[in-house]
């Protein structure tokens, strides 16, 4: 009997959590559809926001600066991560094999610390050589720099659930170092390494906090423009464009798991 | 190679392949293995390949020997067993044969030519790993074609070569699966087709029947001795069942810290152990020590034991082993037998055979009768113990 209480008891909680985390975003996605422009009182469905965002020229190119900018950092992210994920998993018998836990420090930091401190390095090294102009440039880079640690962990669980002696099955069945690569090593990781570029490219969307320090006049992301829009209060269209990247995101963080998962089995 | 009518076919195919690539390069045989790219008639099995070692030495760290000093000469079209406790370093041999690790110091000869500095890669010799080590993201097919792919083989003698493979080993069905739908002893027998595929010089195995229940791993022992037979391959079998190593080999090399103990054929390894470790690791528990001894007897905890002359041997020193089979109980023996007096103490029934542990002189001695038309020996029995003067095998310690 009370067995059978603190259960429900502890199911209550679990449905108390998901309203917490899902209710707020089902408002922002129901008042997208709002015919009003109001965020307290629902008149009737409407497009009329989105249709708004597709007309409204910031918003659009704030949209595609998000979109390069998590593409292109992601691509990069992959290639360095992908790289330092084999270097730990080749080296993870090594004396000072630890001191790889440095590349997390990304991770753990505070992100407006690690915004300052990029900002503060892009603008000293812009003054002194004319280089590293905040914009798009100076986002990806401080982007790849916190999507690595990422990347990295991702390939390097992979690798480590593999059996190790698949690696010298391949020498033995006369595969050459780059043929090693390109027949065992990237097919077998291929599922990790999709599941980290969709994570990539979801840190990247919505980051805000590093963005907005690294970025120029000109690059302003989607959050950063959020950011300036809702200084004059939440409009229906801010919600729209939340709408938006919940799905994407969403969507983008499902894919990531998916082949996760497959790459478990 | 597989099958009786391809056999000529692929015969001929190697010589011509193998006299066009001499006419353009370099007969060198170490020159022509440089290079791993197109040259697929190179690594084609001709002939079975002989094994030298000579003076190999491999450490690990700074205290762990694993290989100290070995010697050793494998015939070609051999099934060759290396023998020995796990850490004996039987498996680092045999890595080193694969090129997978490298000799502190030694040479290693296969067919004659030096290979040590030679990668894997490049190695014809393939290995049957003990985890069999197959590709989970290719298909059935795709495994066995591997090596045959990274040679730079086509697609079509690819796919001939898988179908003929497969049939031989009997698993023709099951080359299209995934190979996580296959049961241990299907990967195990894929694995050891994935490399006869790539008709190797020598074949590697490194304990490939440890992880299958005991039916199936007595069924694919009498297996892969039969393959090998039939191909005329050279095989390195590594094992730290002796049992297993009797049943397939030719000959056996008993390995014990790094050191090889004994080299014989697997009779002359069980009846004429070298040395006590040998005959303990070959599963003989009587051994006495020897306090005294002469050109035809000996004194041991047992009394004095009368020894065929021709057994003879140097050491004065060692242990006398009684195998448990050649023991006669209660039997109407010759004089030349010696004869002891003993009482059995415990009974163990195995169904084919009977085993005794008996007290003999205060000391436990072993016994196993065949379990043919003869009265069971009860506990407590007083027994007459008969063995034969030239059952008695002089071992060193």
């Amino acid at each position: 009997m009370k067995k059978r209480t603190l259960q429900r008891g502890l199911s209550g909680f679990w449905w108390l959590t998901l309203v917490f985390l899902y209710l707020p975003l089902a408002v922002v996605v129901f008042f997208s559809f709002n015919a009003a422009n109001s965020a307290a009182r629902f008149t009737g469905f409407s497009l009329r926001w989105y249709e708004r965002l597709l007309g409204n020229e910031q918003i659009i190119s704030a949209f595609w600066n998000s979109l390069v900018l998590a593409i292109v950092s992601s691509v990069i992210a992959l290639a360095i991560g992908c790289l330092i994920g084999y270097g730990m998993y080749r080296h993870r018998h090594r004396k000072l094999g630890w001191l790889i836990v440095l590349i997390y420090l990304p991770i753990v930091l505070p992100d407006i610390v690690f915004g300052i401190s990029e900002m503060a390095f892009f603008v000293s090294v812009h003054r002194h050589t004319g280089l590293l102009q905040p914009g798009l440039l100076t986002m990806i880079i401080s982007h790849v720099t916190f999507q690595i640690p990422f990347v990295a962990l991702i390939v390097y669980s992979r690798l480590v659930g593999l059996d190790p002696t698949l690696f010298e099955a391949a020498k033995d069945l006369y595969a050459t170092p780059v043929k090693r690569a390109w027949h065992f090593l990237l097919p077998t990781i291929k599922p990790a390494l999709i599941s980290a570029f969709f994570l990539s490219f979801t840190l990247s969307i919505d980051d805000f906090v590093i963005s907005f320090f690294t970025s120029g006049p000109e690059s302003a992301t989607l959050p950063i423009y959020i950011w300036g829009a809702i200084k004059k209060g939440v409009t229906p269209e801010i919600n729209a464009i939340a709408a938006l990247m919940i799905g994407a995101v969403a969507l983008a963080a499902m894919l990531s798991l998916l082949f996760n998962r497959q790459g478990q089995r | 190679m597989f099958s009786d009518s391809t056999t000529t076919r692929m015969g001929e195919s190697c010589m011509s392949d193998s006299a066009s690539a001499a006419k353009v390069e370099t007969p060198s045989p170490a020159s022509r293995r440089a290079d791993d790219v197109g040259e697929t008639s190179e690594r084609t099995r001709r002939e079975p390949s002989s094994i030298e070692l000579k003076g190999l030495h491999k450490r690990f760290g700074r205290d762990t020997v694993a290989l100290d000093d070995v010697d050793l000469t494998i015939e070609a079209g051999e099934f060759f067993t290396l023998l020995g406790p796990s850490g004996c370093g039987k498996t680092t041999l045999l890595r080193i044969l694969a090129g997978l690790e490298e000799p502190d110091d030694g040479r290693l000869l296969i067919g004659g030519e030096d290979i040590t500095d030679i990668p894997p890669h490049r190695r014809s010799v393939n290995t049957v790993f003990q985890s069999y080590a197959l590709f989970p993201h290719l298909s059935v097919r795709d495994n066995l074609a591997f090596g045959l792919r990274m040679r730079g083989e086509s697609a079509a003698e690819r796919r001939r070569k898988v179908d003929e493979v497969a049939e031989f080993i009997q698993l023709g069905s099951l080359v299209e699966r995934r190979v996580d739908q296959l049961s241990g002893g299907q990967r195990q027998r894929i694995a050891l087709a994935r490399a006869l595929i790539c008709e190797p010089n020598v074949l590697l195995l490194d304990e490939p029947l440890s992880a299958l229940d005991a039916g199936l791993r007595g069924q694919l022992q009498v297996e892969l001795q039969r393959i090998q037979k039939r191909l005329g391959m050279t095989f390195v079998f590594v094992t730290h069942d002796q049992d297993e190593a009797m049943v397939m080999s030719d000959r056996i090399a008993v390995l014990d810290a790094g050191i090889i103990q004994q080299v014989g054929t697997p009779n002359e390894v069980y009846e004429h152990p070298r040395n006590a470790f040998v005959a303990r690791f070959m599963g003989h528990d009587n051994l006495f020590a020897i306090h005294a001894s002469q050109e035809d007897w000996v004194d041991t905890e047992l009394g004095r034991l009368r020894l065929d002359p021709a057994e003879q041997r140097q050491e004065q020193e060692g242990w006398l082993l009684v195998r448990p089979e050649t023991l006669e109980l209660n039997a109407d023996l010759s004089e030349d037998y010696n004869r002891l007096e003993g009482q059995v103490r415990e009974r163990l029934y195995r169904g084919s055979r009977v085993e005794y542990r008996l007290e003999v002189n205060g000391v436990t001695v072993m016994a196993t009768a065949s379990n043919v038309g003869q009265r069971l020996h009860n506990v407590g029995d007083k027994v007459a113990v008969g063995v034969h003067p030239e059952d008695l095998v002089r071992v060193a310690s």
